[in-house]
């Protein structure tokens, strides 16, 4: 009982309260019934004023137990670019033995409505999140908030922990293809299927399609590309304008590199990264951080 | 109570909307209300009900307008010739109209299909402006479910709509709360305004067996009835039956055919003393509508009553009918007999009688005058020739010949009950020389009473004789010179009597539970505040069994907020293995979500092989379980297995802590 009690201070301690507007509301509501019944000896009338003042009493540790059994802890979110959104993940976890109901989980510039967290029991949550610009941030200020159960309050429960996260640069720029297309070695063996055009004797012959040979016609596959670069080299000073811009460019050609599974190296100043030696995210973090 | 889980399960699954739950906040508020809504304004309500339902989409904006305007007219119509702005002083119209209003603003907003602040927290106003219009048991209960249900609503929309879950919050949430509401109600300070009197009469038939008059013709006022007249609560035990004469009117003037008072003035001189014999006994009475003036205190009151006037005959009236119930503290002084002075046209009206009129008992008459001179001695004799006219006591009396009604019951019927025995002995008394008069009320049965909680039935309605003997009015009951009882009376009276005594009894605690809820509730107030707090003073065994009750009120609020507030869980048989989870679980062996228990159970049999007899044990539980979801063994005796093994286990690892 007492350890019950000494855990209740506890989380007590550990939320905040905001009157709402319905908490306004029930206050009127009492005096209302109050002046019905104190006037006119309504003995019906003060058993509602009664309840609902009972009610109203009891929300709070109701509201409070509610919230207070929640943990929160920052989850490792995945990548998070400058200017576009991503998430932040917090992780729930309802140490009691009772389900929390109607928690909203507040970021710095979002929220996340949770309509439950069942007992002995935890979930996670993605909060969205625009990073303004790349490097390393602090993610903080996050709270659990309910209005469970008579709405009358606004119970907050804030999460201690502070995220720290690297957001890497704008992928922006001009794509990988167009990249290749501009440059005068072609890179890697690609063949990009355009369509069938008709054999005129002078396209290769292995290019033939034999399935139209069948019809009757004649007809030869035509490729946009058919390429054959052994080296994939991306120049930090040639990306862009300025260092941003450059940032931004390389982070773009890094994660279509990535999506291709192409191998490339990237000339920083005083630096080579080759991802044949260190993974995409080393890269990015590198480009992140410069 | 298994229906009720089936349909808040059915509800569980599919959730309910935030305007299904207004709606039925809507329904339980309103349902009170309806009882006093005018014609008009319940065809109103049809009308948007019917669109409601058979309109899935928000209506326009031009029918909206079309359904105000309806609404203004049944107002109109529902109010016409009531209204007036002088009538909006009156509180009752004023209420109805500001009830008509939200009801017209309500349809409106719903009609929209759009939840605003307003539509949030009409059905509270409701629920506010039904308590000015009621109160009564019923609606104390309602009233209860009615907070019950909306404070269920709350909480179902707070989470999503889940019936089932949010039932169980609620059950929790109003145990919490309502020991709190049983202190407050107790002790929260009263003033004393009076009990205001606006509200629906609804009860206009009168209950009682009482009359002004007494009528001996078939015009008699028999009243059989079981229905109460009135409810008496005695400060200490109910007296004794010999005592409990309620006091109702004197009769004094003989119209043949009837009895009548004297007229209005002569007995209008308030009564300025009281009898100061007798055990003086205080008690309070519920008296319900009479639909007469007359108020009713045991023989003889010892006190006035606050807005009532009591007369120079100990008569009890109020100005106005009595067409509600109506609640008064009272005191008497239990005495067959007062002392009194008669004043000319008392004396004369007690002693007049008509000697043509009955000329056979006037003979006798002159006889007992003849041979006796004391009014004692007359008295004695008058009993003795009642009594020797073999008078039978029947509810079937013969019609008397009403020229001659004393004559014809005495020497001719003999049978009659309580009116024609009095009236006869009346006549005769007088005829004596001994002024006499009638007194109507009630004479109530003591096998009626409940500790100090007495019934007061149509049926026991009575007429006694008094008698002026020595400068006191002596209370004469003339039914006991009957030398017979009917044997159809008597036949009902054994009916009654072993009619179900079982049914009688609960009836009567019914009864008994009604009056004290009506008592300690409805009618709760400053002075029962202060009477019961002068009690607990005194009384010091009265506030150890108030603290032991409230205690118990706490426990059985904490036992029901366990029981709802455990979890659920899939099946039952995992509800048995909670404990041993539980045990596992604080030696570090955590159950992950899409871990079976066969599996888990397994896992840790594997670590815990060398404790032979705990995965005996363990595995035992393991099967038990498996037999039950999915054998389809879900017998009771296995499951008393599977909590046994269960124990046993948990036994077991405590053993080897």
């Amino acid at each position: 009982m007492l350890k019950s009690l000494k855990t209740f201070i506890q989380i007590h301690r550990s939320i905040k309260q905001h009157a709402t507007l319905f908490s306004l509301i029930v206050v009127l509501f009492i005096f209302g019934l109050f002046l019905e019944a104190y006037m006119h000896d309504f003995n019906l009338v003060y058993i509602t004023l009664f309840f609902v003042f009972s009610f109203a009493f009891s929300a709070g540790p109701i509201g409070v137990l509610n919230l207070g059994h929640l943990k929160s802890t920052f989850e490792p979110s995945g990548r998070l670019f400058t200017n576009q959104e991503g998430v932040i993940s917090v992780k729930i976890t309802n140490i009691s033995n009772t389900t929390s109901w109607s928690v909203i989980l507040y970021g710095e510039d979002s929220s996340i409505n949770i309509p439950k967290v069942k007992e002995d029991s935890s979930l996670v949550v993605q909060l969205p999140y625009i990073p303004k610009k790349r490097g390393f941030f602090n993610y903080e200020n996050c709270y659990l908030e309910s209005r469970y159960p008579l709405s009358t309050a606004r119970l907050t429960l804030p999460i201690k922990e502070t995220y720290r996260g690297l957001v890497f640069p704008e992928p922006k720029g001009i794509t990988l293809e167009s990249f290749l297309n501009n440059e005068e070695k072609y890179y890697g063996e690609e063949k990009e299927f355009d369509g069938l055009k008709e054999y005129d004797g002078t396209q290769n012959i292995t290019h033939i399609h034999w399935a139209s040979v069948a019809k009757g016609e004649l007809s030869v596959k035509h490729f946009t590309k058919e390429t054959e670069t052994q080296n994939l080299l991306f120049d930090f000073y040639r990306a862009g304008s300025n260092d941003e811009a450059r940032l931004s460019q390389l982070c773009l050609w890094v994660l279509e590199c990535e999506k291709k599974y192409l191998a490339f190296k990237i000339d920083m100043p005083k630096q080579q990264l080759d991802s044949k030696k260190e993974n995409t995210d080393e890269i990015l973090e590198k480009l992140a951080k410069y | 109570m298994k229906f009720l889980k089936n349909l808040l399960n059915i509800k569980q699954e599919r959730k309910l909307s935030n305007l299904t739950l207004l709606d039925m906040a809507y329904v339980v508020s309103l349902l009170p209300l309806l009882v006093m809504l005018k014609a008009p304004m319940v065809l109103f309500m049809s009308i948007v009900l019917a669109i409601l339902i058979f309109k899935k989409t928000p209506v326009s904006q031009k029918l909206i307008f079309f359904i105000f305007s309806i609404g203004v007219i049944a107002v109109y119509l529902s109010l016409y010739g009531a209204f007036s702005f002088r009538g909006l002083s009156r509180l009752k119209l004023f209420l109805e109209l500001l009830v008509y209003i939200l009801i017209i603003v309500v349809s409106m907003q719903r009609l929209t299909k759009e939840i605003n602040f307003y539509l949030i927290i009409s059905p509270f106003l409701f629920l506010a402006l039904s308590l000015f219009f009621y109160h009564s048991i019923t609606m104390l209960i309602y009233v209860i479910f009615e907070v019950f249900v909306l404070l269920w609503m709350i909480l179902a929309h707070r989470m999503s709509g889940d019936l089932m879950e949010s039932f169980r919050s609620t059950m929790v949430m109003f145990m919490y709360s309502l020991p709190w509401v049983v202190v407050l109600f107790i002790f929260f300070p009263r003033i004393s305004f009076d009990h205001a009197t606006y509200g629906f009469k609804g009860e206009i038939q009168k209950h009682t067996g009482h009359d002004g008059t007494m009528y001996i013709d078939g015009n008699a006022l028999l009243v059989l009835s079981d229905r109460i007249v009135m409810e008496v609560g005695f400060d200490k035990e109910v007296p004794p039956a010999s005592k409990l004469y309620f006091r109702g009117s004197t009769l004094y003037i003989d119209k043949k055919d009837h009895w009548e008072p004297l007229a209005k003035n002569s007995q209008d001189e308030s009564r300025f003393f009281y009898p100061t014999n007798g055990i003086k006994t205080d008690y309070k009475v519920t008296l319900y509508p009479t639909q007469k003036k007359w108020l009713y205190m045991l023989d003889v009151p010892g006190m006035t009553i606050e807005d009532s006037l009591l007369n120079s005959d100990f008569i009890s009236t109020v100005k106005k009918n009595i067409d509600e119930p109506m609640h008064y503290a009272a005191s008497s002084y239990l005495t067959s007999s007062y002392k009194d002075t008669l004043n000319s046209t008392v004396y004369k009206a007690s002693t007049y009688y008509d000697k043509s009129q009955n000329p056979e008992t006037f003979l006798v008459a002159q006889d007992i005058i003849k041979i006796f001179h004391t009014k004692k001695e007359r008295l004695s004799a008058i009993t003795d020739f009642f009594k020797n006219q073999s008078l039978t006591y029947t509810l079937k009396p013969d019609a008397l010949d009403i020229n001659r009604s004393t004559d014809s019951f005495l020497f001719d019927k003999k049978r009659g009950y309580c009116v024609h025995f009095t009236s006869s002995f009346v006549t005769m008394a007088r005829m004596v020389e001994i002024p006499s008069r009638i007194v109507t009320g009630f004479k109530a049965d003591k096998s009626e009473s409940l500790n100090s909680y007495l019934a007061v039935k149509g049926k026991n309605a009575h007429s006694w004789a008094e008698l002026y003997i020595d400068k006191h009015w002596v209370r004469y009951e003339t039914t006991a010179t009957a030398s017979n009882i009917d044997l159809d009376n008597q036949i009902l009276a054994t009916k009654n009597k072993n009619k179900n005594p079982l049914l009688k009894k609960i009836n009567l605690y019914l009864m008994y539970t009604k009056y004290q809820v009506e008592t300690w509730i409805l009618y709760y107030s400053h002075i029962r505040q202060l009477q019961l707090l002068n009690y607990a003073k005194n009384n010091p065994k009265f506030i150890i069994i108030f603290v032991i009750t409230f205690i118990s009120l706490i426990i059985l609020s904490f036992m029901t907020i366990v029981y709802f507030k455990r979890p659920s869980y899939s099946s039952e048989a995992l509800a048995i293995l909670q404990p041993l989870l539980k045990a596992l679980k604080k030696r570090g062996y955590i159950r992950e979500k899409d871990t079976s228990i066969h599996q888990f159970l397994l896992e840790y049999i594997e670590k815990n092989s060398h404790q032979v007899k705990h995965v005996e044990t363990l595995k035992k539980i393991d099967i038990l379980y498996e037999k039950i979801l999915y054998s389809g063994d879900d017998s009771n005796k296995t499951k008393l297995e599977l909590k046994k093994s269960v124990k046993s286990c948990l036994k077991l690892q405590y053993q080897k802590n």
